[in-house]
């Protein structure tokens, strides 16, 4: 990443940031892949849980769970998701884009691994490439309609945990989605 | 019309204290939220994208409808039209038999409501469970309720309420502890979702360009039913088309802003086209069955209609019912079917039943409230006004309205005797200045309620042409409106006080009468157009430069109304566009034109109301503050200042319980100022407000703002 590109980044991540906390999610970033790989082997150790699941994509391979549930000691799968999602304590997968005006997550979920992990687990980690940074949705809206034939089947925009209001209008988070949403940029 | 039902259903809403507690809240919670989502946001520019992209759609609906059609059925998904509520229940039906289905789970889809449906799978599917999985559809299944509202159906429940229906599901004792409640929903419906061989969906949004289907959730179950069963059932309304992709953009813009405000909804999903799924087994279905149907149901009939089409423009926020004071008294469930509030009388007359919605209709203040928050720019009140004309028009107007409205209302002569009459008439009545019953909107001789007396002398009998010291500026005529000339004739000699120190020469056009909205609102539109041709004669004839309003309703009826009610008479339509122009509201004409006016310190404290019809109607609002600010008075704001007072016209004698309700609220906002006098721009408010307060044994002053300008004169 170039210098110029870092700052303007910077600035947009600062902002996402600010957005997706505001919404209970957490927020990291990392400058690299080995990097990512230390932070997610952190979290996972301190989240004290059991079996984790993952959507296999570029950057969640590239990110090596496999050793990460060597380090940590986790059952880490991406087979069997309706049984093993249902009872996992984490689900992590990619997403394409962050969109910093509103700290939401927007990516192709098409593939039900990417939904299982992502909608069963009380706690969902979505990582994302910094560089993947938008401005705001309708930025988002428009890129993907640049490029409207390769529609994904099931797109998805995610900001914060699940959530709701229907008693009473106090907000409660963690329905029926996960409780808590973190979100690692990787750099 | 039989309004013995609704009446009963108004009583117990308002007597229950549990509803009209979490409304309040709930009233007072959304306007800050929606003003923070909109933070930064040109929320007049989204909704002109917004309304443009949905009335285009509503234009082309039966090309985008097969367009949609085409492309979902490309993508693989099954499509199927249904005319009616009865054939897509039949097909949803036929889809869940073949598959043999037993159980199902169900989000985010008010067409199913509308339709009936989880009653329909239950008695001719064999379905033995079709679970609502939002939180809110859930609790009021549970309990065998309607939803109170569209975007939030159990608002209208208590915690407590809704611990015990849980208890009861779930053979516990459970505390009214909100988040233990949700968890409690969360471990019963997970293994629902697990288990169901069904899951059915609605859509906010349809877009034929690409067959993708929008939807919008907070809690996440509408990505659970549109993931883990492998048959996907959608049902949509023909009215979620648009064109393009790109107009998702302004929608959701708008959509979670106005609904919750939140800036998006926690989980937007976009399908276009089936998605694997496992199936109960543990197999990878690597292309689920996803089956669309398209309902019209009565949507291409309002599209059909050149004046409800608008309606199509809705994009289900619901901020029409979370803005409107009647909803934040009364709740949902007395309009008696889905769809509630503002958008819900207009949709029930179409998807439902135009006699229930011609009763609906009364529960309208005309307030205008939801239509400056509309994201759809619909006319809501228009089109509430225009189900009474029709309602009028089909069962005719009851005999003693007919008679006073056509008789005496377009005779002035004898309408004003009578008035008079009144005056006299009305003495062994009156106790201090209020008397019970006097016949002024001619909606109900006999019905209890407190109204000011008649005044001795009206206005026309006190004033006449009036000239300033000096070279008169310009010629005014004064428009004086019933409430004005009649019981409030000193409002009018204040206004003639202020106008001639202004320099200006009034006159009082002695043939003027009623505007002419109490026929517009009972429903005889040729009784108004009567009115406004004897209004606009007896202007003509003066030669004026101005004429100058008390009444924000009556300068709206005179300004904007009789140009559209005469519009297919070249010659009148001339004659009105032509008095309209010179037509003006009393704190806009004083701001502009009467700069050079001295004022003495007033020095009262005062708390001032803004008139639903002047604020919202007019766009007048900081115009008051302005003059009351130079004639000295220390300005407190209430909270709320632009709440109805539940006058609303002939309302407040239709709907009594409701217009008490309202003013309650506003009586304590009042109070908790701590002001001496409430200041306000309309006759109508004034008889409404000082009538409570009165009522109420309160020590405030309710003036005109013309009377405190009068009074700090220099």
């Amino acid at each position: 990443m170039s210098v110029q590109a870092k700052t303007s980044y910077d600035a947009l991540y600062k902002e996402f940031k600010g957005k997706a906390e505001a919404l209970s999610a957490e927020v990291y970033r990392v400058p690299n892949m080995e990097e990512a790989h230390q932070l997610i082997t952190k979290i996972i150790g301190e989240l004290n849980v059991n079996k984790v699941v993952y959507a296999p994509s570029e950057l969640v391979d590239a990110v090596d769970v496999k050793k990460i549930a060597t380090a940590t000691g986790v059952v880490m799968t991406s087979e069997n998701l309706r049984q093993n999602a249902a009872d996992a304590g984490l689900g992590i997968s990619q997403l394409d884009y962050a969109v910093a005006e509103i700290g939401a997550l927007a990516g192709n979920a098409t593939s039900i691994e990417s939904r299982m992990v992502s909608i069963l687990t009380p706690i969902h980690m979505a990582v994302v490439r910094t560089s993947n940074l938008l401005p705001n949705l309708m930025e988002t809206i428009a890129t993907y309609n640049n490029k409207l034939g390769e529609l994904p089947r099931y797109l998805t925009f995610v900001s914060g945990p699940s959530r709701t209001s229907d008693i009473e209008r106090v907000l409660t988070i963690g329905v029926h989605g996960p409780g808590r949403l973190i979100i690692v940029f990787i750099d | 019309m039989a309004t013995g039902n609704l009446k009963k259903d108004i009583n117990s809403a308002l007597n229950n204290d549990n509803l009209t507690g979490a409304l309040g809240r709930f009233g007072e919670a959304y306007l800050p939220a929606r003003e923070k989502a909109y933070e930064g946001k040109d929320f007049e520019a989204i909704r002109e994208k917004v309304s443009q992209c949905k009335r285009n759609a509503a234009d082309n609906l039966e090309k985008l409808a097969e367009q949609f059609a085409t492309q979902a059925v490309k993508n693989g998904a099954k499509v199927f039209r249904a005319k009616t509520g009865e054939e897509a229940k039949e097909y949803i039906a036929k889809i869940a038999r073949d598959h043999n289905v037993k159980t199902i789970i169900k989000s985010k889809s008010m067409a199913s409501e509308e339709i009936h449906l989880n009653d329909y799978l239950m008695k001719h599917a064999g379905i033995e469970e079709v679970a609502e999985t939002d939180l809110g559809e859930w609790i009021i299944q549970l309990c065998g309720q309607r939803p109170s509202h569209m975007v939030m159906p159990a608002i209208h429940m208590t915690r407590g309420e809704v611990a015990e229906i849980f208890s009861k599901e779930t053979n516990q004792n459970l505390e009214p502890d909100i988040a233990k409640l949700v968890k409690v929903a969360r471990e019963n419906l997970r293994n629902k979702f697990l288990k169901a061989e069904m899951g059915i969906s609605g859509a906010n949004i349809a877009i034929a360009e690409s067959g993708t289907l929008v939807m919008c959730t907070n809690e996440g179950n509408g990505r659970l039913t549109t993931t883990v069963p492998p048959v996907h059932v959608v049902l949509v309304g023909l009215e979620k088309l648009v064109e393009k992709f790109e107009d998702v953009g302004p929608i959701l813009e708008a959509l979670p802003r106005s609904a919750t405000g939140q800036k998006l909804t926690s989980y937007v999903t976009m399908m276009t086209g089936p998605t694997p799924a496992i199936d109960l087994d543990g197999n990878i279905v690597e292309q689920k069955e996803m089956h669309i149907v398209l309902m019209d149901n009565g949507r291409t009939e309002m599209r059909n209609d050149p004046m409800f089409k608008q309606a199509l423009q809705c994009i289900r926020c619901a901020s029409c019912l979370n803005v409107c004071p009647v909803f934040q008294q009364v709740g949902g469930h007395v309009y008696g079917h889905v769809y509630t509030g503002g958008i819900g009388t207009i949709l029930t007359a179409f998807l439902n039943s135009f006699e229930k919605a011609g009763e609906l209709q009364n529960l309208c203040l005309r307030c205008e409230r939801c239509k400056t928050y509309c994201p759809g720019k619909i006319d809501l009140p228009g089109l509430i006004a225009e189900l009474r004309r029709r309602t009028v028009k089909k069962e005719g107007l009851p005999m003693s309205q007919k008679l006073i409205l056509e008789k005496v209302l377009t005779n002035r002569k004898l309408f004003h005797s009578l008035i008079r009459t009144a005056s006299v008439a009305q003495k062994p009545f009156v106790k201090g200045n209020v008397i019970r019953h006097l016949p002024l909107f001619f909606s109900g001789l006999t019905e209890g309620r407190s109204l000011p007396a008649v005044a001795s002398t009206p206005l026309r009998d006190k004033v006449g042409r009036a000239v300033p010291t000096g070279k008169p500026k310009a010629k005014v005529g004064y428009y004086a409106g019933c409430l004005g000339d009649f019981v409030y004739p000193e409002q009018g000699e204040a206004a003639y006080k202020v106008l001639n120190k202004m320099g200006m020469e009034v006159i009082f056009p002695m043939e003027q009468t009623c505007c002419g909205i109490p026929a517009t609102q009972m429903g005889a539109p040729e009784v108004a157009v009567t009115l406004a041709k004897q209004n606009i004669e007896a202007f003509e004839k003066e030669g004026l430069d101005y004429i100058v309003s008390l009444c924000p309703t009556c300068v709206e009826v005179l300004k904007h109304h009789y140009v559209d009610q005469l519009k297919d008479d070249p010659a009148w339509k001339a004659r009105a566009e032509k008095f309209a122009a010179k037509v003006i509201d009393f704190p806009t004409f004083v701001t502009k034109y009467g700069q050079d006016l001295k004022f003495k310190n007033l020095g009262t404290k005062v708390t001032y109301h803004d008139s639903c019809h002047m604020k919202r109607v007019l766009n007048v609002w900081k115009e008051p503050r302005e003059l009351l600010n130079k004639a000295g008075v220390e300005l407190v704001e209430m909270k709320g200042c632009d709440d109805c007072c539940g006058f609303g016209g002939s309302y407040s004698v239709k709907m009594p319980e409701i217009s008490k309700a309202i003013l309650e609220k506003k009586i304590n906002n009042t109070t908790a100022t701590n002001a001496a006098v409430l200041a306000l721009d309309c006759p109508g408010c004034k008889m409404q407000i000082a009538g409570g307060i009165d009522a109420k044994g309160k020590n405030i002053a309710v003036k005109h703002t013309v009377e405190l300008l009068a009074d700090a004169l220099k």
